[in-house]
């Protein structure tokens, strides 16, 4: 295991020596708070941040995207014919992603990198990724990361793991790509492997002790998905839900999806932009039916794909990781904390 | 406003003891600090489950259509404004409503306060007008009249405008003489800096449609941004559907909106999105001297014609 | 919602609304020489047009 010691006065030319290669997105200060974004021109990520309100699935996930295009212009060899939008897939980093986020794209990956089908726009944008984390050395109230498969050292989905130690990071190098960044960045200098595992280990446990939030997940799997979805909860759970889609486009692994085809004179391009199940027209059939058309039954879809369904379907745990955003974010403060418990504790009553 | 929630329980608890209501929709604490989130309490012993305080900033209005029997509703002012409106459109009926009405002393600006942190809210209590807040780094004690949302610094309808009983006293009306100084602020601008603002303002939209629905007015079963044939606005983060969405919302707003500030209160990005529907109210204001949500036997300007209605628009 | 329009940054010579009776044909014409003039001046619009690429 490599571990490179940066200190934190070469840390801007290293980054700005990236660029050479790279196109970088971090999380920067914005008027509604900290999000991740494109870093143009001369802006650094800020590793001071403590959240982020929207994940950085967006980097390899857009909420909208331009897939395919295509000319109607009949006198063109090619007209209707839809190719591939001209994406640029070269290199690029997110630096800064907190590890929760890092292991939420290795789950949305278990639905868009499949042996059945293999996403292109997806999984193109994955490769070309280099994901520099950020450990969490003081963990937020909201912060149940730890019970729900990840936390707040988490390595999954990282290619380096930097550690904040005040006037330095200690950057833990743990595959090819993460390689490839640090050599891009110029930083060279050698941390002694035994000495860095310590102190990531003492680190990791102090994180880790500061968790205060938890969720129940072990009982989840025993349950049926007819009794959890027939259970009497739900209404109430539901009750205060006022559909709108924020729980799931701040969640970083929900990946659900619309697609759209729009046109303007000769030129028409099909786009996917980001969907909601809260939204009703989701399932909306063409035929005016909808098999999802009462508010409870969205609500229920929602966390029963996260709790359960796809629990039982990939046996990765919860589609979950726990970052809080949701809790945070949600309008009326529905808490998957508390639905989740719900479930892992619900006995059908006879 | 600390003490009437004893009297909120105390009125519903009644209410539902002579079963003059099946259940009574009202606020109940959160989870985390600084949130409540609406209920429905159905059994006599929940009725200890209902708080009121300064972080309701929900309009619980838009929970009380399609009811089949008679319920209670807590309401501050606006969200009997809202009540109002809903009877004049005919979305409940006045008589399977039971209105328990609060006089409001504001709601707190959250994001203003969590600006004041660096880290996360941990505590949250508030003593009359004192609010304490506190977070793993620092607590601060504030004046809750320097962190009231917009919409509160601004509203002349603190007490509710139809009730069956309250739950507190009534308390001082504000007046203003210009009440509007955030619209004149805009109108000021040259249409550059105008159309300058709008886009900033929307730029994190992530449209999801948290402020439309939060909006008791917003009820719509097909909103036009998810009508699918025809699709009036592209689906997509184009800046121009966004603001499409933005503008006509605002626009199926007017005449209607009483500026309680539930959308605001919903956004996840912070947007002040009465920044469109404020315009409107002014615009109400001064050519039909209209505030929406104040009578129950009068229909909205945008509903009816009078031959007095300006219309110097007309060329 | 001109007013709305307007106030969004929309110019206030772009959006114009008249009513003219099929019988008025010669206040048609009049008001959409007007109109044409005004909106001819302002050049053209790039506000809430959208842009597909």
């Amino acid at each position: 295991m490599k571990f490179i010691t940066i200190d934190k006065k070469d840390w801007a030319r290293g980054i700005e020596k990236s660029r050479e290669t790279y196109k970088l997105f971090g999380p920067v200060k914005d008027k509604s708070g900290f999000l991740i974004k494109s870093l143009e021109n001369d802006t650094l990520p800020d590793m001071e941040y403590h959240d982020t309100i929207m994940s950085a699935k967006s980097v390899l996930f857009p909420q909208t995207e331009k897939i395919l295009e295509t000319t109607l212009d009949e006198s063109k060899e090619d007209h209707h014919i839809m190719k591939r939008a001209d994406t640029d897939y070269s290199p690029r980093a997110v630096v800064g992603i907190r590890p929760y986020d890092a292991k939420a794209i290795e789950l949305v990956k278990l639905n868009f990198d499949t042996d059945d089908y293999r996403d292109p726009y997806f999984c193109d944008a994955y490769e070309a990724t280099t994901f520099v984390g950020l450990a969490v050395n003081k963990p937020g109230p909201f912060d149940f990361s730890t019970s729900a498969g990840s936390g707040p050292f988490c390595e999954d989905g990282l290619d380096i793991l930097l550690a904040d130690l005040d006037d330095k990071f200690l950057a833990k190098v743990l595959t090819g790509k993460g390689d490839a960044y640090i050599s891009a960045c110029g930083f060279e200098t050698s941390a002694d492997e035994k000495e860095s595992l310590a102190l990531f280990d003492i680190l990791k446990k102090e994180a880790q002790n500061n968790i205060v939030s938890h969720i129940d997940t072990d009982k989840l799997k025993e349950k049926t998905i007819l009794e959890l979805h027939e259970a009497p909860f739900w209404e109430d759970v539901a009750f205060s839900c006022i559909n709108c889609g924020t729980c799931t486009y701040v969640c970083p692994t929900c990946w659900c999806f619309d697609i759209q085809d729009e046109t303007k004179r000769k030129s028409s391009t099909r786009i996917r932009n980001w969907d909601t199940c809260m939204s009703p027209l989701f399932t909306r059939h063409a035929t005016g039916h909808n098999p999802r058309a009462a508010k409870t039954q969205r609500v229920r879809q929602r966390f029963m794909h996260k709790l359960k369904y796809f629990y039982d379907k990939y046996d990765q745990g919860i589609m979950c990781v726990g970052c809080g955003r949701c809790v945070k974010n949600c309008p009326v403060n529905i808490d998957i904390r508390e639905v989740c418990n719900i479930l892992n504790s619900y006995e059908k009553q006879e | 406003m600390d003490t009437c929630i004893n009297k909120i329980r105390e009125l519903s608890l009644k209410l539902l003891e002579e079963n003059e209501v099946k259940k009574v929709i009202g606020f109940a604490e959160g989870t985390i600090p600084m949130a409540t989130s609406p209920v429905t309490i159905t059994r006599k012993q929940d009725v200890e489950k209902l708080v009121f305080n300064s972080t309701c900033g929900l309009n619980l209005a838009n929970y009380i259509r399609n009811q089949k029997d008679k319920i209670a509703v807590i309401a501050k002012g606006c969200d009997t404004r809202n009540i109002v409106t809903h009877i004049v459109e005919n979305q409940v009926q006045r008589e399977k409503l039971y209105i328990i009405g609060v006089p409001c002393n504001g709601m707190i600006d959250k994001s203003k306060i969590e600006s004041l942190f660096e880290d996360e809210i941990i505590e949250f209590s508030e003593d009359g007008g004192k609010l304490n807040v506190k977070s793993s780094l620092k607590e601060e004690k504030l004046n809750k009249s320097d962190y009231l949302r917009k919409n509160c610094r601004l509203c002349m309808h603190k007490n509710p405008v139809i009730y069956d009983v309250l739950a507190g006293d009534l308390v001082e009306e504000q007046n203003f003489d210009n009440p509007y100084p955030d619209v004149d602020e805009i109108e000021a601008m040259n249409s550059e800096t105008k159309w300058q603002h709008f886009e900033d303002l929307t730029k994190n939209c992530i449209r999801c449609y948290a402020c439309r629905n939060a909006c008791p007015i917003c009820y719509c079963p097909t909103c036009f941004v998810d009508e699918s044939g025809p699709q009036w606005v592209g689906k997509g983060q184009d800046k121009t559907d966004v603001n499409t969405f933005h503008f006509l919302r605002a626009f199926h707003c007017a005449g209607r909106c009483t500026d309680c500030g539930a959308c605001v209160e919903a956004c996840p990005m912070d947007i002040n999105v009465r920044d469109f529907t404020r315009k409107l109210n002014k615009d109400s204001f001064e050519m039909f001297g209209w505030e929406a949500g104040l009578d129950i036997a009068r229909r909205p300007p945008l509903d009816v014609y009078s031959p007095n209605d300006p219309d110097d628009f007309i060329k | 919602m001109g007013n709305l329009l307007e106030h969004m940054g929309i110019e206030k010579d772009r959006v114009h609304f008249s009513w003219i009776s099929s019988a008025e044909a010669t206040k048609f014409v009049d008001v959409v020489k007007e109109i044409s003039k005004k909106v001819r001046a302002l050049g053209p619009n790039k506000k809430l047009v959208k842009d597909y690429n």
